[in-house]
């Protein structure tokens, strides 16, 4: 009862029965006063009437006075006409009650009525209005009637509160404890999914409510959780095993070297060969860490609007040389209006994706063939495209080629091409912009891989800050600024 | 030649680093905690002060920034195991002048210090000259001799960068910031073919070659005036 107590989903279901219970109380006050006030002064005006009209015609007064007396059989009219002298002259009231103003309205009073057994006080309602001969006239009536209503108001009201509070409290009871046995089976879900069995999923219900969709999530969240530690697990195993190859190769040079050079120079020339070694090992690496960082979000910081025309004319200006020396010719296309509305970026990223998706090509392309890399212009986006000539990539590894460390069959094929990191960084800045890349097939057969880059809405502050940006670094940075590389901003 | 002060805590790399500079004839003081170095960098002057982001004591940025708050504007190379470009951002702002991440080649930070000791004079000069080779920057030309080099402009940027370093090592990673300006690791083989095509082009005339790779470590513009 007390783990019940503190359930907040009770707390919750107390405080809104309390509140029910608050709301029907005020609602029943305003209608008991309304409806008090209501037959007190339609009591009232009744009796205003009746003096008035008695006052009118003094003469007729006692007459009035009587018949208002007889208008009611259950004896709750009384009146009276009393003389200069205080003396009755008509009515059932003893006595002119004390106290009663003589100005026609209607006010709550002691009396004294005559009944056939002798007299007896009251308190009635009462209205009085002096007589031209100096006397007065009295119309009343008995205040039990009103009374009774509100006796029985109040009563039936109490009556009925104590059934809302039971009915609201045992809902609140029930609801609350409903809630608490659906949390208790998610919270036993998840105490499994903490206990390390990560396939383990949240009941998801059919309401489709809050819980269901809170479950939904978790769940979604797990599969997340699982994918990753699935990447993680495999990453691991690439890792470990890519770096075995060249440490393997690494110790065999040196063991052989140690027994086996004779030269100073020979010498030099097996360290040189394990520094290379060594230097690609430090590139995996490094390469796998900067994959961590920017999935990790961290550079999300660094974004600017960025120019993608210039960033896609350098990165091929870049490998030109390298394409030209492998007999692959580098086509540049960029598109009339391409790029003028700037992207949210980091540029020294986005640089690497291109960088990467070019090298990917060149490196796929057989001499004789060629590149194309285009900036196109879509309507809301501008497009990177990365054409090859080379033998495409089959569809069952279109999404593949992204993953960390997948290196297409193709790529096993060819000796001394690095591992499958370049495309993986590629899909991690693609992950960290939000643009989506993809790979499909160019026209050639070769293989198409595209980066599409949204272009921010026309009244982003991104376009204004573009326009400074690029008055402030139009010059190439080594003439006139040699050094704002090194510029921490 | 140049008096560096190093600031590193582990004693293994700073072995490392001590010999290499040494070897390279620089004087080399070592510290290997925080505040030691605080004191020592503030008791002498230094020609470069080359530091580690982690120290024991006292962090390498708080250092800087103590120094720099103090008006000290001895050149600072801030070295660190953390490769997040956050970080580098970060040591670059505490007031360091470079930033190398950990692990680097010995030759990388010879080169990086090299270059902070011998920063361009006159960067403002548009006309430069260096043995043969001419360029004019504003009218974007190039000669060498009396014949006219027909240069793309980022090898005209190249050669500039060149020519207002001679005789200074320039390792692909810094050609690679400061001319192409933008921050990454490339295959190394990109920047040696750009400076490959430089190369063709200076020495098209049967001229002898002006720039020279440094073996493991990256290329110097060596004036063909000079005796070498």
């Amino acid at each position: 009862m007390t783990d019940l107590l503190r359930s907040t989903t009770f707390r919750w279901a107390l405080g809104i029965a309390l509140w029910s219970v608050l709301l029907a109380l005020a609602m029943f006050g305003f209608v008991y006063w309304q409806t008090v006030s209501f037959l007190r002064e339609e009591l009232a005006e009744t009796l205003r009437l009746e003096v008035r009209a008695a006052a009118e015609d003094p003469a007729a007064a006692s007459a009035r006075v009587e018949t208002w007396i007889a208008m009611d059989r259950h004896a709750t009219h009384y009146g009276g006409v009393f003389g200069r002298d205080g003396r009755r002259l008509a009515g059932n009231l003893v006595g002119l009650p004390a106290g009663l103003a003589r100005d026609g309205d209607a006010e709550r009073v002691g009396a004294t009525i005559e009944v056939s057994e002798g007299s007896l006080g009251d308190e009635i309602w009462a209205t009085a209005l002096a007589l031209p001969d100096g006397g007065t006239v009295v119309i009343g009536h008995d205040t039990d009637e009103i009374d009774r209503v509100r006796a029985t108001t109040l009563r039936a009201f109490g009556l009925g509160l104590v059934p809302a509070l039971a009915l609201s409290g045992l809902g609140g009871l029930l609801l609350a404890s409903r809630a608490r046995r659906r949390l208790a089976v998610t919270e036993a879900a998840l105490a499994e999914v903490m206990r390390g069995d990560l396939r383990r999923r949240l009941p998801v219900g059919s309401r489709d409510d809050e819980f269901d969709r809170l479950a939904r999530n978790v769940n979604r969240m797990l599969d997340e959780v699982e994918r990753l530690m699935g990447e993680v697990r495999s990453v691991g195993d690439a890792v470990a095993h890519d770096l075995r190859t060249p440490l393997t190769r690494l110790r065999a040079r040196l063991e052989r070297s140690r027994e086996q050079a004779r030269s100073v120079a020979e010498f030099r020339e097996a360290i040189d060969q394990g520094l290379a070694w060594i230097d690609q090992t430090l590139a995996m690496v490094t390469a796998v860490l900067r994959i961590g960082e920017i999935e990790h979000g961290l550079r999300r910081a660094g974004f600017a609007p960025v120019d993608l025309t210039r960033i896609v004319r350098e990165a091929a200006e870049f490998f030109e040389p390298v394409a030209e020396d492998k007999g692959v010719a580098l086509a540049v296309a960029v598109d009339e209006g391409a790029g003028r509305s700037p992207v949210e970026g980091d540029r020294d990223l986005l640089f690497e994706a291109v960088s990467n998706l070019i090298d990917n090509a060149v490196k796929f392309t057989p001499a004789g063939g060629s590149v194309r890399v285009g900036l196109e212009q879509g309507p809301a986006a501008s497009v990177i495209v990365v054409e090859d000539s080379g033998p495409g990539i089959p569809p069952a590894e279109r999404t593949r080629i992204f993953q960390r460390f997948y290196r297409a069959e193709r790529a096993r094929q060819t000796p001394g091409n690095g591992l499958g990191l370049g495309l993986g960084l590629v899909a991690a800045i693609a992950r960290l912009h939000g643009f989506p890349v993809e790979a499909g097939k160019a026209p050639g057969g070769g293989a198409r891989l595209t980066l599409v880059c949204p272009v921010p809405a026309p009244t982003d502050p991104a376009r204004r800050r573009l326009a400074v940006a690029q008055a402030g670094a139009s010059a190439p940075a080594g003439i006139l600024q040699p050094r704002s590389g090194r510029d921490p901003l | 030649m140049a008096k560096l002060l190093l600031i590193e805590d582990d004693a293994a790399t700073a072995q490392e680093i001590l010999g290499d500079l040494r070897g390279r004839g620089h004087a080399v003081a070592w510290a290997a905690a925080g505040p030691e170095g605080a004191e020592r960098a503030t008791a002498e002057a230094w020609d470069a002060i080359v530091l580690d982001r982690m120290l024991p004591g006292l962090d390498g940025l708080s250092l800087l920034q103590g120094l720099r708050g103090a008006g000290d504007r001895t050149p600072a190379l801030v070295l660190s195991a953390l490769s997040d470009v956050d970080e580098r951002i970060r040591g670059l702002r505490a007031g360091g002048d470079d930033y190398l991440a950990k692990p680097f080649a010995l030759g990388e930070l010879a080169a990086r210090i090299e270059a902070l000791l011998r920063r361009p004079a006159d960067t403002r000069e548009t006309l430069l000259r260096v043995g043969s080779l001419e360029i004019d920057l504003i009218a974007g030309i190039g000669r060498r001799g009396g014949r006219d080099l027909d240069l793309l402009p980022r090898e005209l940027t190249l050669l500039e960068y060149l020519m207002r370093r001679p005789g200074q090592v320039v390792t692909r990673a810094l050609l690679f910031e400061e001319v192409w300006n933008y921050r990454f690791t490339p295959k190394s083989n990109l920047i040696d073919v750009h400076l490959g095509r430089l190369r063709r082009k200076l020495e098209a005339a049967g001229e002898p070659p002006v720039i020279h790779s440094v073996r493991g470590i990256g290329f110097t513009l060596t004036p063909d005036d000079e005796p070498r």
